[in-house]
């Protein structure tokens, strides 16, 4: 069919600035890093002259950075799932709770993303460090020996980024619960099944999309926080995302840290596909 | 088969009552329709019946056990809801087995029963297909199915058609009343549309303001309304006024003979539906009083015209294109005298 020129220009105007935006500031700074992950190391300079594959046998013969990549996946699968469990509640509970409640529940939930996340990051080493609040109050309460180390481990990370992220668990979440029709669980009970069956059989397979959306969400950012993971990790704990930024800035070596950047980029890419192939609906198309 | 009775059922929401101590009895069977316009208690009564609402007082009683505190999944209801209801995520055929899982019913029983009630909506073949790759009304069949596979006690329609174009929409309501009468369930539909109301039903509950206007036949509602706003509310009616006299009421059209205790002197409305009456050319000799042809409307099978009697009374009358009559032309306009039912005395 022939479409008027008129026709064809109109869509792509319309998308062209946002295009252009990625285009300049995405994809060709992605391509630079690209092509950097296979320059040689430079001597006072950001790299040498000529091409290597050398920065990826570096990382794959060095089982230091695999063990991160590892670490970094653990600490996003754990965040992951944290968020999925605390906010799957909230999230029915804005989506079909008594309206009073969804107010104030709704700005709750969205009111520490007005914080900053070096802040919020802050507070946690207020509350989480050896002379921490936490740790004072339950030695004050003999409740407690020693300060438990709730920082520096990966265990205070992934409590900052369950707090840092719990917002992008929750919105899908309540969108797609609020999205499904209530008589399709009332239909559930008259068929005779219990609450309990009802949410099971027909609420939470159908607010599976949020679910998903959320999962990847939080996913990702966790792979790529880096505030959170450098002021609570401190030098001990390190994710590939400290590293990476410790790789260029720290050491100076462009090509290497371009190609930890890449690694990590095509290992997330890698879970989010499998992810995807594991919760496809059938029901959607 | 089970004998549903609905005793003094109460509904308050905080705001006044939005079902007001309404009783109904229902035999083994019987097809009831709950007919009324939008916030009549119509459907408050079916979610009471169903269990989806508290009743704040009276019983519901499924062959004579009293309900009201059982809830909503041990009732063993079938509903059929207006937006269908199927689950999206489920074949045809996991939609329909759900209910029956949920009886613990053997695997080999299902299948077996999932095949006959698909037969019996004329679906067989389309088990595994999902809700969204079926029409409107092979969605509606399927929550038909659904409801009626798992052999309910009773069956609950909430305005099961409102979502269905015109002509599916008359097909339906005979199928639905061809599959109710088949299976001999006892069955309560929910609608504010009278002619679905009248076609299927057994008998028909008016209902106004939370109350019960009129229980009866669907003759006895459409010919012996109770009062003057369900003689409204299910379908046209002329509301032709007179004094009364001698066991007679004169109006326009004449003197019109009622049974019934009503004191000389006293106005009365007498209802009188619009194909009861009769048109004929001025000059056939027939009984009848003088009309003036104000103006008609063609529809095809019929013809509805309005009406002006002596002293300026407009009535409007439908009937078969037979013999057309045109705007401005005087005609005879005669009704039987048991076609016009007194509704009381007038304000």
């Amino acid at each position: 069919m022939n479409v008027p020129p008129k026709k064809r220009l109109g869509p792509l105007l319309l998308i062209a600035p946002a295009a252009i935006l990625l285009g300049v500031f995405l994809v060709l700074p992605y391509l630079n890093i690209v092509v950097m992950s296979f320059r040689m190391p430079g001597q006072g300079t950001p790299y040498g002259p000529g091409f290597t594959l050398g920065n990826y046998g570096k990382f794959f013969s060095d089982f230091f950075y695999i063990q991160q990549v590892i670490n970094t996946l653990w600490i996003g699968f754990l965040t992951t799932f944290l968020c999925l469990i605390l906010g799957y509640p909230v999230a029915w509970q804005l989506a079909r709770g008594a309206s009073a409640f969804r107010a104030v529940g709704y700005a709750l939930v969205l009111s520490p993303l007005l914080v900053g996340i070096v802040i919020r990051s802050y507070g946690w080493t207020i509350l989480l460090g050896n002379n921490g609040i936490i740790n004072r109050t339950l030695t004050g309460w003999g409740l407690i020996d020693g300060p438990l180390p709730l920082m520096y481990n990966a265990l205070g990370i992934i409590i900052a980024l369950v707090h840092v992220f719990l917002p992008f668990m929750i919105l899908p979440i309540m969108s797609a619960i609020q999205g499904i029709d209530p008589s399709l669980e009332a239909a559930a009970r008259s068929l005779g099944a219990s609450k309990v069956t009802s949410f099971r059989r027909i609420t939470l397979p159908l607010s599976l999309p949020g679910i998903q959306a959320g999962c990847i969400l939080v996913f990702v950012l966790s792979l790529s926080a880096y505030v959170t993971p450098s002021l609570i990790g401190g030098l001990r704990v390190k994710t590939m995302a400290v590293t990476v930024v410790d790789a260029l800035i720290d050491t100076f070596q462009w090509p290497f840290g371009s190609a930890l950047a890449l690694m990590l980029s095509v290992t997330g890419a890698i879970v989010v596909v499998i992810f995807g192939r594991l919760t496809v609906m059938k029901w959607k198309a | 088969m089970t004998e549903v009775s609905i005793e003094k059922l109460t509904k308050d929401y905080g705001q006044g009552p939005a079902v007001n101590s309404i009783s109904i009895r229902i035999a083994e069977g019987e097809f009831i329709s709950l007919l009324g316009p939008s916030g009549c208690g119509k459907t408050t009564t079916l979610k009471m019946i169903a269990g989806f609402e508290d009743a704040t007082a009276g019983a519901i009683r499924f062959d004579g056990r009293d309900v009201v505190a059982v809830p909503v999944e041990k009732r063993d209801i079938g509903m059929v809801f207006q937006n269908y209801a199927l689950f999206p995520h489920m074949t045809v055929e996991k939609n329909l087995a759900f209910g029956l899982e949920m009886r613990k019913t053997p695997k080999d029983e299902i299948r077996i029963r999932i095949a006959k009630v698909l037969d019996m909506v004329q679906l067989t073949g389309y088990s595994e297909r999902y809700p969204r790759q079926l029409s409107g009304g092979q969605q509606q069949r399927v929550a038909l199915a659904r409801a009626l596979v798992i052999e309910p006690k009773i069956l609950l329609l909430d305005e099961p058609l409102a979502n269905l174009d015109a002509k599916l929409r008359e097909e339906m309501r005979v199928f639905i009343r061809d599959l109710q009468r088949r299976v001999g369930i006892t069955t309560v539909y929910v609608t504010h549309d009278q002619a679905e109301a009248m076609t299927m039903s057994d008998r028909v509950v008016v209902m106004f303001g939370g109350r019960i206007a009129q229980i009866g036949t669907p003759s006895d509602i459409y010919e012996r309304p109770a009062n003057l706003e369900v003689a409204e509310f299910v379908g046209q009616v002329n509301i032709i006024r007179g004094k009364v006299g001698n066991r007679v009421v004169s109006t326009a059209f004449g003197d019109v003979p009622v049974s019934g205790d009503f004191a000389d002197g006293a106005e009365l409305m007498l209802a009188l539906r619009p194909e009861a009456v009769e048109l004929l050319p001025i000059n056939s000799g027939a009984m009848g009083a003088q009309a003036k042809v104000l103006s008609s409307y063609y529809s095809g099978s019929l013809v509805d015209y309005r009406l002006e009697l002596a002293g300026g009374v407009v009535v409007n009358v439908q009937t078969f294109p037979r013999t057309r009559f045109a705007d401005g032309e005087q005609v005879l306009v005669h009704a039987p005298a048991d076609r016009f039912w007194p509704l009381g005395s007038a304000a």
